[in-house]
């Protein structure tokens, strides 16, 4: 009903076209396939060097050896190694110094070492790449199964809570001097509210990870402004709540003109009180749950637009960004599972508790 | 007519932006690769300077210059070697700096050419309706 006025929604392949997604993955692909093969000559190095090591520990084990000496390109001649325990080494950009077997091992050691450093650095890149390439993947797959965005904007959330809250309060009193049947329609309607407002809270639990789906269009101002909205939104239904508990008090006390009634009222104020006071915990959980994954969603689009100058800085970082991909890939993960025909989905879920609403209105 | 004629001339102007866009990315291009050749030295310079710090020092050290190995002193390698780290760090340095204002030249050229092609499709746009 007011989902029409109130939000928009886009589908995911007008943002991002399925072919685009796939051709960005397949870019990142050819950056990892790249990166692979400067893996492996690294690790050729490595290799080398080992045996290198090997052979200088052995070298210095006699006098000397009986080799064949490379004599031009083609020809060998057979000769002897003497001197075995001295090594000119070249130690980079034309310098040579003369060492002992044992000096030239350390030498060795320690270029190995900065071999080894290397090889873990271009393997975070590549992991790096990795999960950039499979973000891209489930975008390209999301733009495919036809997946929505649905937009709304934050600054109307607090205005229907008024309405809502005099639309709930109005059959409050016939339904009180109803007496028997109030327990149950006071079930009903408590029912009706905590459906329709589960629905508004998944609702905005789906824009939030929306936006973080559109996190590389949208700017780090823009995601701010929306965690603020997010905050400000979350404060507003939680005090909202309160107010519509002490509202709901007042108007019992007022309605309760006879003895009745008064007892009738008090116990729908217990059966109320109880499902009331959960109701506003769970919506302050959840909100705080919102700012959270808005949070991260934010920190992700950060990581993300950081994340290759990062990775080749520090590799420490590398395992927080990976929590936070599972994090929020958790989060995407659900709302794929929400959204497998979305926007049938959201219309079904949302009507349905309006619809009741609006039946008991009547 | 004369919008054919400053179509021409826009046509002509948007190749000679588009050549000059062209010259600049294969600068920056040529900029970046020796850019990555001076970071490699930086690299094998420091490399050799910590070896050398770690030599004794009545160590022999050679340079190999051309086909002959040459004995060096030890303080005088150290010292030619801090002299190449310093003068490569400033080459890299400059390398950045020169690479920023061709970035940049490259973006405004971009944006030139681009304001170019809107202009060309609104006068097409104009002679088709004409």
């Amino acid at each position: 009903m007011e989902e029409q006025a109130k939000g928009t929604v886009t589908s995911l392949s007008s943002l991002f076209p399925a072919e685009e997604a796939q051709k960005a993955s397949k870019r990142v692909q050819d950056t990892i396939a790249d990166r692979q093969k400067q893996l492996d000559l690294l690790r050729d190095f490595a290799a080398d060097n080992n045996n290198l090591i090997n052979l200088v520990q052995r070298l210095p084990d006699q006098l000397h050896h009986d080799i064949m000496v490379p004599f031009g390109k083609a020809a060998f001649f057979p000769g002897r190694l003497i001197h075995t325990n001295e090594f000119l080494v070249l130690l980079g950009e034309g310098y040579y110094a003369e060492r002992t077997s044992k000096q030239t091992t350390e030498l060795l050691k320690r270029r190995g070492k900065d071999l080894e450093s290397q090889v873990e650095s271009v393997k975070a890149v590549i992991q790096d790449l990795k999960a950039e390439a499979s973000f891209f993947d489930a975008t390209a797959s999301e733009a495919a199964e036809g997946l929505v965005e649905i937009r709304e904007d934050y600054a109307e959330e607090t205005s229907p809570e008024g309405p809502s809250t005099v639309g709930i309060l109005k059959p409050e009193l016939p339904i009180s001097s109803e007496g028997d049947n109030a327990e149950l329609a006071v079930e009903n309607e408590e029912y009706a509210r905590i459906l329709s407002r589960i629905a508004e809270l998944e609702k905005e639990e789906e824009e939030a990870e929306n936006a973080e789906l559109e996190k590389e269009e949208e700017e780090a101002e823009i995601d701010n402004k929306f965690n603020e909205e997010l905050g400000k939104s979350g404060l507003d239904v939680s005090t909202g709540q309160h107010i519509r508990d002490q509202e709901i008090n007042d108007s019992g006390v007022r309605g309760s003109s006879n003895l009745k009634e008064r007892a009738a009222s008090s116990r729908n104020r217990s059966i109320e009180s109880f499902p009331e006071q959960l109701h506003v915990e769970s919506s302050k959980s959840v909100t705080k749950d919102e700012c959270l994954a808005g949070s991260l969603a934010s920190d992700k689009s950060n990581v993300t637009e950081n994340a290759p100058k990062q990775n080749r800085k520090e590799d420490t970082n590398v395992p927080m960004i990976a929590e936070n991909k599972a994090f929020t890939g958790s989060i995407v993960e659900r709302a794929g599972a929400f959204d497998i025909k979305p926007s049938e989905q959201t219309v079904g879920r949302s009507s349905k508790p309006v619809s009741r609403f609006k039946m008991q209105r009547k | 007519m004369a919008s054919p004629a400053a179509l021409r001339d826009l046509q002509r102007d948007l190749e000679n932006k588009a050549n000059d866009l062209s010259k600049l990315q294969k600068d920056i291009s040529k900029n970046h690769q020796i850019r990555k050749k001076y970071t490699i030295q930086l690299g094998e310079n420091e490399l050799v300077l910590k070896e050398l710090d770690l030599l004794n020092e009545d160590a022999n050290v050679y340079k190999l210059i051309g086909p002959v190995l040459v004995k060096q002193d030890l303080a005088e390698a150290r010292a030619n070697v801090k002299k190449r780290i310093e003068y490569i760090s400033d080459e890299l340095k400059r390398l950045d700096i020169t690479l920023q204002d061709l970035e940049e030249k490259q973006n405004s050229k971009k944006e030139t050419i681009l304001k170019l092609q809107q202009k060309i499709q609104s006068l097409q746009a104009g002679k088709g309706k004409a």
